[in-house]
């Protein structure tokens, strides 16, 4: 269960993989905002094109993608169909199926996309970056706000990945052992999540209570030596292209 | 003089059960030795006050004659405990990552760090993995990633709360290699463990614990024949100390 990662970190040499975490932030940032000030599918088009070309250069698979998206390509489907029957407009003349308009088709394409290309702005970002760029990202840009321990919450964030993968193994092997002594048999579903989440919970506090121990004994402090970073020219003309094209959707 | 010593240490939980009762205990550098007894008679409990991590209801730990009360990240990095369950201890998402948490703790410049990181996981022969994902690591990876994450802090004394656990033939040959490698370089070694025919062959100091009191302390080969007594099993076949180890 573990394994279930519909964004996974690939690593890789490329300049995609290699850029300033930071900066890669920023350019995820800007993309996403673009995809939000799209208003019409040409920009979303040259929107998808720019982020296809990063994708190929960061050597990720198209087919791996295609793959892990099938349920959200239908979810995709499910938006269209619902915006174009119920948007008002004008019918889409010549269709057999009368009360879709040209409006709805527009609108759900326009909602649809949008989500794509957010999801393909995610996969490219955690498909190039490893936790520990982007947890040291995230605690360099919270370090200047007041009254935010960046340390403490760049801890969080890591202590959060080490342990989803730990958690979600525990409650495979918990429902495995719930299925060997016939949960099946019950029906109330009530009960079948109570039987899973209590002893889980339990669970999850005894090694909380474990992992601090541990931390300690590891001398734990916030104040701690601070991640080093390396921005090249590379990374920036990168920020340069990102607004750009975040520039021109915005204009449009 | 002892690098580290124990006296009169007691500790009572909260609900009123006896962990430990006057555990007195002198440890010699460079000594190798294991701490045996059933389940319950206060082993975890007696390691984890060697680091600090509770406080004793009477009697005191003391590191190089200093009681670690005084300083006690200096006594956490001088004395590394290795727990039991190393999905526990991996506090990194990535093997590196992992192993840098201690240094960085310390706040030490960034280069002292990487190079720290390099150089523990070339001892411990993790230095291929160093970009892997942590949960992706077998159960003897995992455990020679938690001795790494401590050796990098460069301990003497580095103690082992129960490290054969859920581990394979290969996994338990992967970690008693690795201790038995950390002695000869000058280690002092503390390892609670049930299985004595895995590692006794390489201890010279046999302590055996019950109910909270440490009552036999002293040569391995004198003491194995009375293990049983204690709710330890004493190693099949009338075997000398000398074989019980599963490194060839």
């Amino acid at each position: 269960m573990a394994e279930i990662t519909l964004f996974h970190y690939i690593p890789k040499k490329t300049i995609i993989h290699q850029m300033d975490g930071r900066l890669k932030l920023v350019c995820m940032i800007l993309f996403t905002m673009a995809a939000g000030f799209a208003r019409n599918l040409y920009d979303l088009a040259i929107l998808t094109s720019v982020l296809f070309m990063i994708y190929m250069a960061a050597g990720l698979s198209v087919k791996r993608f295609m793959i892990e998206l099938k349920y959200f390509f239908i979810l995709a489907g499910i938006i269209i169909g619902a915006h174009s029957f119920t948007v008002p407009g004008t019918a889409i003349p010549g269709f057999p199926i009368q009360r879709i308009t040209w409006e709805g088709l527009n609108s759900g394409l326009l909602l649809s996309w949008r989500l794509i290309v957010m999801i393909f702005i995610g996969a490219i970002m955690t498909g190039t970056t490893s936790l520990l760029q982007f947890k040291n990202a995230v605690e360099w840009f919270l370090r200047p706000l007041p009254f935010i321990p960046e340390a403490r919450v760049a801890t969080m964030f890591s202590l959060t990945f080490v342990l989803i993968p730990l958690i979600l193994d525990q409650i495979s092997e918990m429902m495995d052992a719930q299925k060997s002594r016939c949960i099946d048999g019950r029906k109330d579903p009530v009960t079948r999540i109570l039987f899973l989440v209590r002893p889980l919970l339990f669970h999850a506090f005894m090694r909380a209570e474990e992992i601090v121990q541990a931390m300690e004994s590891r001398c734990y402090s916030e104040i701690r030596t601070k991640p080093k970073f390396k921005s090249t020219l590379n990374d920036w003309l990168v920020l340069a292209f990102s607004i750009f094209i975040c520039f021109i959707i915005w204009v449009d | 003089m002892a690098i580290l010593e124990i006296q009169h240490l007691s500790h009572v939980f909260p609900n009123g059960t006896i962990a430990l009762d006057d555990v007195n205990l002198s440890v010699e550098s460079g000594e190798f030795i294991v701490i045996a007894g059933a389940n319950g008679s206060g082993k975890t409990v007696l390691l984890r006050h060697m680091n600090g991590l509770l406080s004793p209801t009477s009697g005191k730990v003391l590191l190089e004659g200093v009681p670690i009360t005084k300083d006690l990240n200096h006594a956490r990095r001088k004395i590394g405990l290795i727990f039991q369950n190393s999905d526990n201890q991996i506090v990194g998402q990535i093997v590196s990552e992992d192993v840098a948490f201690g240094p960085e703790n310390l706040n030490l410049p960034r280069e002292q760090v990487d190079k720290l990181v390099q150089e523990t996981l070339e001892a411990v022969g993790l230095s291929e993995l160093a970009s892997e994902q942590t949960y992706t690591l077998s159960g003897g990876q995992k455990k020679r990633l938690a001795v790494a994450g401590v050796l990098a802090m460069r301990p003497q004394i580095i103690a082992f709360d129960e490290p054969f656990v859920a581990l394979d033939y290969e996994g338990v040959v992967q970690v008693l290699s690795q201790i038995v490698a950390l002695h000869k370089k000058g280690h002092t070694i503390i390892l609670v463990t049930h299985d004595l025919d895995k590692v006794l062959a390489h201890a010279n100091r046999l302590i055996i614990m019950e109910k909270g009191r440490i009552v036999k302390d002293g040569d391995p080969g004198w003491l194995i024949d009375e293990v049983e007594k204690y709710g330890i099993k004493k190693p099949y076949g009338g075997r000398r100390v000398g074989t019980m180890t599963w490194l060839k």
